[in-house]
């Protein structure tokens, strides 16, 4: 029996790296300290409708085929189109990220990550004002007020709360959770929100509102705050402002609920400026929620390989950057794409309708390694190792944090990088021929 | 194997006291040798000006410049530095290219190699992110790289060094430096790191860390005490408490005082100062604002314990980033722009601020002044390290406008007629008419790092030396440097020819060759004796099981980050 | 004076990005030499004279070229950028980036218009007789600065993010505009016939006025009396009170 310790889970952006997994015969046997979520990804790579063999779409019905035969038929797509999408890349491996970012180049295609259905926005606010921003442990360690914003963490990030935020106890935290306030700010009471010790209701779309108001309220100009705003009472928005004035070190996590929603980028952009002027009087930083485990990690080999953090253009041979252009959901909105790569993501179910037909539309390859609605739209399907179980590689926590993940056990299957690896090779070959 | 003879080239090599003498230069794999066979690839250098490869010894090149990246996609398109800056599309050879301030790690490494550079210092590596700093080595071509650590705001550190714990504390630097494959010891803004972990700040070397009960100062003197018991091959590398604010000379000269009385386990400095234009202010205030490179030089004159950079500015836009979160603070809140910020648990910060020097602002024009000031002060160049802290006082794409500053009186002087009136009375680089040689610009930019860092293979051109070498496009005794700055700065700009480990890749200006780099670091666990390694390491797991948020297994960087190592092992030294 | 009319052939679906239409460019060349500019069809160069029939009657410099597009170009990008002088008349749809970085001359599109029409506009007119997209009249992403002279009138409505980090020049939707219009404006003037909602945030200086009704009025206001604006009568606001800016927002 192989006992591997520190083991690190690849579901969220959490990427908790205290996991025990036991593995006997190549198979897992055990699994401690994991969520319910890791814990159903990591059992699940046995579990779950796995893409058996590379298929290629015959007389409109898949087909089993050779790795050989379903790379050289991606590569032959890929030369030929004239302007492809590779988009997903948020939960594999950094090593793999950058081989797809070296195809992209070489095939003048757009690339994107999953980060254009979730935190993209959170990029482009960082382009307008910067982000103040910490590593998890400082709010371990010394926060006293921690705001969720428009975040879940109590689904969407199970062990986010005891490792890091909430009940968290560190060097200046020893009391944990009884030396915490915990304020949840949302347009629905939810599961955090029923154990925070202050929960503020929002209308829906009107975060930014909100957001101005406290700002208002932090810089003495209380005067210009109408009664409500974004239906919460001035009263309650200048407690928020004190309540931050007076924490010793207050961190602002927020999630899809301010990057998804009404003035989008705009939300994240204003609680820049908020802490911009809050940090004043005290300290105060902002962390996203990142869903995906290595959503993080695409942007930043993105960043340092093209200059840019997603939505890469590469048609004209040197990156190209604007996203509400050069954005997956963009490219396809508008159907001004010929052909699709889509590694490790689904969009055919996380996607618009009209984004989706395009979609069907076009030559589409898919790599992951499980069956999903987007599967049902591919032309060329390359099933892949579950990279942080059965393939090793770099991933980056929501604060930026890299970690190696490690193999737990062996497989057949290519990583996603070997698989990106080879198509290079294949399109190298084919545009060397012709 | 691979042979190469470089036939009359005029050699500029310091450390061998070679000064633009006519002569070959012979190279088998990868390194310099006596003779080379018949068969030997030939370029003939037809009298060019040739230099070992030049070595940026403080620059911010992998690691916090991706938060720089992230927060100025529009530096992405200036393009004001032709052919080092901008986008240029993919070639046969290159990748895409990108930036100007924050370029892609692919344009990095083009842009240094184009410029006669082959090996860089990052000046901070982010303990906890070090496998981020290590990854974008490896991202950028060509070149080869070390970083330098983070130590001057650890808690272990400030811990041993408050119990007077020092063989404790040379033996947590010799983990952490394994830990995260480093060079050396990088102290920013001692202490202030930790204070600003509440929004605070340090204000001199005496100050208390709050929470800690020790002092810049004592932090100061007990990292350097056992930088040089684990004899390591740089000494302390210090970015000064007061970065950027008038009258900080006095702080600057605080620290160059408490480090005379420390022994140097090697033949070099043991302290160097990081970019001192930045903490050499005078005046109390931001209207008494002026030069204080008169104070600073003339007391580096008199002593030999010290080296430093000059963090010169280069007028325009550039983006600072620095370990030193307090003033990346207040410099935004001072310039009213983007802040970015990242503070590590336990260990230290960063800030990121853009910042566009500009020749109308007085202070802006004095700062410009005093980089060259303190270069053209300072008698010996020995002590003087050619920076621009890129990309924070000006991005690296600037040099050859730096250099052609420090040979020419002349260009100073047309400069100096543009500026403010007032920035003019708070300078004294007006009546400084010194013009380096080309000999002194060699020493400044290769062979000072080669002993400041105690690489003996790097930074000369003698027998057993990495084939490291620039050839510019200069016939030396042919060119009045003071007079034909222009020309010079032309030439520096792009090589004839660029030779990296004995490979070509750069040939009359272009890229034609990206081979990978290696990465430098350095293991002094051998100086470490074994139980008092073992009591640290229990402190270090402690720590780990306490108060950070990885395990210790998942923080450290394993081989895997280092495909081309240069393992440099303190005890053979 | 020299006209060039261009034809398009067939309408695309990958976008072209014509970024060398401009009165500059075309300025003394004949039908042959501007069926000669190459251009980016997706990732491969093609000419113009492969996308458009091209006529040419005449021959000037810049500021006598009148170019006529006639079709559909909303797949064709970046018309006019950067345009010193002359006159750009679209008669149809445009893509995104018409007119950017444009200096002087004048772009009439009598159609829609898509996303950044007038980036970083420097000089000279565009008029638009149709809706604009998003960040009609912005900067470019990161950038501080965006438009920063010129006029932009849009006769129809715009979508959100109008005149972003504008710091200069005119402004003038004669139909409603989206969320966020004049977002840390710096010293344009931006004017909106009809409806916006939540306005003018982050003002440095600079004057917005909004004939319709402000949707959910930002907090960062202080209102300031009245004051009169072509002939009528606004209440007038001044801020963003949380940058200290000077900027006036003029609202009914
Ligand atoms: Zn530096």
């Amino acid at each position: 029996m192989n006992v591997i310790t520190d083991a690190i889970c690849p579901f969220c952006g959490s990427l908790c790296d205290d996991l025990t997994i036991k593995v006997e015969n190549n198979k897992i046997t055990d699994i401690q300290r994991a969520c319910v979520l890791g814990h159903n990804k990591i059992a699940g790579v046995t579990d779950h409708a796995r893409i058996e063999a590379p298929l290629v779409r015959k007389d409109g019905e898949l087909v089993e085929t050779t790795y050989e035969d379903a790379i050289e038929r991606a590569a032959e797509i890929l030369v030929n189109s004239k302007r492809a999408l590779s988009y997903g890349w948020s939960s594999t491996s950094c090593e793999a990220v950058s081989k797809a970012i070296e195809l992209a180049e070489e095939t003048g295609s757009v690339i994107d990550s999953c980060a254009n259905v979730c935190h993209g926005p959170t990029t482009l606010a960082v382009h307008e004002k910067g982000s103040p921003a910490a590593s998890l442990g400082q709010v371990k360690n010394r926060a006293d007020l921690v705001i969720f914003w428009g975040c879940n963490p109590v689904h969407a990030h199970p062990r986010h709360m005891s490792r890091y935020s909430m009940y968290a106890k560190g060097f200046f935290t020893k009391k944990g959770r009884k030396g915490r306030h915990i304020a949840v700010v949302d347009v629905r009471e939810t599961d955090t929100a029923k154990i925070a010790d202050t929960y503020v209701q929002v209308d829906p779309g009107c975060d930014f509102m909100l957001l101005q108001a406290i700002r208002s309220a932090i810089n003495d100009n209380e005067d210009v705050i109408p009664e409500i705003v974004g239906g919460v009472p001035k009263e309650t928005i200048l407690e928020l402002a004190t309540m931050m004035k007076e924490a010793r070190f207050s961190c602002v996590f927020y999630g899809m609920g301010t990057t998804q929603t009404r003035s989008k980028y705009k939300n994240g952009d204003a609680v820049s400026s908020l802490l911009y002027d809050l940090n004043q009087y005290s300290k105060s930083v902002m962390i996203p929620m990142r869903g995906h485990y290595n959503v993080t990690g695409f942007g930043q080999v993105c960043n340092w390989e093209t200059g840019y953090p997603n939505a890469v253009d590469f048609t004209r041979k040197f990156a190209y950057y604007n996203p509400g252009e050069t954005g997956a959901s963009d490219t396809l909105l508008r159907g001004d794409v010929d052909a699709a790569l889509v590694a490790a993501a689904d969009p055919g179910s996380h996607f618009a309708q009209e984004a989706v037909k395009c979609l069907a539309k076009i030559p589409l390859i898919q790599i992951d390694p499980y069956h999903n609605p987007t599967t049902e739209l591919a032309d060329i399907v390359i099933p892949a190792a579950v990279v942080g179980v059965e393939a090793e590689g770099t991933a980056y926590r929501m604060d930026s944090i890299p970690l190696r993940m490690k193999k737990f056990i062996d497989t057949d299957f290519k990583s996603d990088e070997q698989i990106v690896t080879d198509i290079l090779e294949k399109v190298r070959e084919l545009k060397r021929g012709a | 194997m691979s042979e190469l003879i470089i036939k009359n080239a005029a050699v500029c090599d310091p450390l061998n006291g070679i000064n633009c003498e006519k002569m070959d230069i012979a190279v088998k794999d990868g390194k310099i040798v006596e003779s080379v066979s018949s068969n030997a690839d030939t370029i003939d250098a037809k009298g060019k000006l040739t230099m070992a490869g030049a070595i940026d010894g403080h620059t911010h090149c992998a690691g916090k410049i991706n938060v720089g990246r992230l927060m100025s996609p529009h530096d992405m398109r200036m393009n004001p530095v032709n052919g080092l800056s901008g986008l240029q599309p993919a070639t046969s050879v290159t990748r895409a290219q990108a930036g100007y301030n924050t370029p892609n790690t692919f344009a990095l490494g083009y842009r240094y190699s184009k410029l006669g550079y082959t090996t860089l210092s990052e000046a901070a590596i982010s303990m906890m992110a070090a496998k981020h700093t290590h990854e974008e080595f490896e991202s950028i071509p060509i070149l080869d790289k070390w970083g330098l650590t983070l130590f001057g705001n650890n808690w272990q550190v400030m811990n041993y060094v408050r119990d007077e714990e020092p063989e404790k504390l040379a033996a947590y630097l010799a983990w952490g430096l394994r830990a995260t494959r480093g060079f050396g010891i990088k102290v920013v803004n001692p202490g202030g790191g930790e204070a600003w972990g509440w929004g605070k700040n340090v204000t001199s070397i005496d100050d208390e860390v709050p929470d800690f009960d020790v002092t810049p100062r004592e932090i100061l003197v007990e990292l350097a005490k056992a930088n040089e018991d684990l004899n390591l091959p740089h000494s302390i590398h210090v970015h000064c408490n007061n970065l950027g604010k008038p009258g900080n000379y006095e702080t600057t000269l605080d620290t160059m005082k408490i480090m005379e009385g420390i022994k140097a386990a090697r033949d070099r400095q043991v302290l160097h100062l990081a970019h001192l234009q930045f903490h050499a202010y005078a005046g109390n205030s931001w209207r008494e604002f002026e030069s204080a490179s008169t104070q600073l030089a003339d007391y580096i004159n008199t002593k030999d314990h010290l080296t430093f950079d000059m963090g010169q500015v280069i007028f325009g836009p550039a983006m600072t980033m620095t370990a030193d979160g307090p003033l990346e603070y207040s410099n935004a809140r001072m310039l009213h722009s983007k802040w970015s910020n990242k503070d590590v648990e336990l260990e230290d910060g960063a800030g990121v601020v853009p910042i566009v020097y500009s020749p109308k602002s007085f202070v802006n024009s004095v700062q410009w002044a005093i980089g060259l000031e303190l270069a053209l002060l300072v008698d010996d160049p020995w002590k003087v390290m050619f920076t621009t802290d890129s990309p924070n006082g000006g991005s690296f794409v600037n040099y050859p406008e730096a250099y052609s500053l420090l040979m020419s009186a002349k260009k100073r002087e047309q400069i100096i007629e543009t500026l403010p009136e007032l920035a003019i009375d708070r300078m004294v680089l007006p009546g400084i008419d010194r013009e380096l040689s080309f000999y002194e610009l060699a020493v400044m930019t290769r062979a000072l790092q080669s002993k400041m860092f105690s690489v003996d293979t790097i930074g000369h051109l003698g027998i057993g030396a990495n084939a490291d070498i620039a050839i510019y496009d200069i016939i030396p005794d042919k060119i009045d440097a003071g007079i034909e700055h222009e020309k010079v700065k032309q030439a520096l700009s792009a090589t004839s020819y660029t030779i990296k480990s004995g490979n070509l890749v750069v040939q009359d200006g272009e890229i034609v060759s990206s081979p990978r780099g290696k990465t430098y670091w350095v293991n002094a666990s051998g100086r470490v004796p074994s139980e008092i390694n073992e009591v640290t390491l229990k402190d270090i797991q402690n720590n780990f099981r306490k108060y950070y948020t990885v395990a210790m297994s998942n923080y450290v960087v394993d081989d895997h980050y280092l495909p081309n190592p240069i393992e440099i092992n303190t005890q053979e030294a | 004076m020299q006209k060039v009319t261009l034809t398009l052939r067939e309408k695309n679906r990958i976008p072209i990005v014509a970024d060398s239409i401009t009165p500059d460019n075309f300025a003394g060349l004949s039908d042959r030499d501007i069926e000669q500019i190459p251009v980016w069809h997706g990732n491969s160069q093609v000419f113009l004279g492969d996308i458009f029939e091209v006529v040419v009657d005449g021959s000037d410099t810049a500021e006598n070229v009148v170019i006529e597009i006639n079709g559909d170009v909303s797949r064709i990008k970046r018309i006019g950028q950067g345009m010193t002088a002359g006159e750009i008349i679209i008669n149809g749809n445009v893509d995104m980036h018409c007119g950017c970085t444009m200096s002087g001359g004048k772009i009439t599109v009598n159609g829609h218009a898509d996303n950044w029409i007038g980036c970083d506009m420097r000089g000279g007119e565009i008029e638009v007789n149709g809706n604009a997209k998003y960040y009609v009249g912005s900067g470019y992403r990161g950038d501080t600065t965006g438009m920063t002279g010129g006029k932009i009138t849009i006769n129809g409505n715009v979508l959100d993010f109008l005149a972003e980090h504008m710091s200069g020049g005119e402004i003038h939707v004669k139909g409603d505009a989206g969320l966020l219009l004049g977002l840390a404006n710096n010293g344009g003037t931006i004017i909106v016939d009809g409806d916006a909602t939540m306005a003018a945030g982050e003002m440095k200086k600079g004057l917005i006025v909004i004939k319709g009704t402000v949707h959910e009025m930002l907090p960062v206001y202080r209102e300031d009396g009245t004051e009169e604006f072509n002939g009528e009568t606004y209440r007038k606001f001044t801020g963003d009170v949380n940058i200290r800016g000077k900027g006036t927002l003029l609202i009914k």
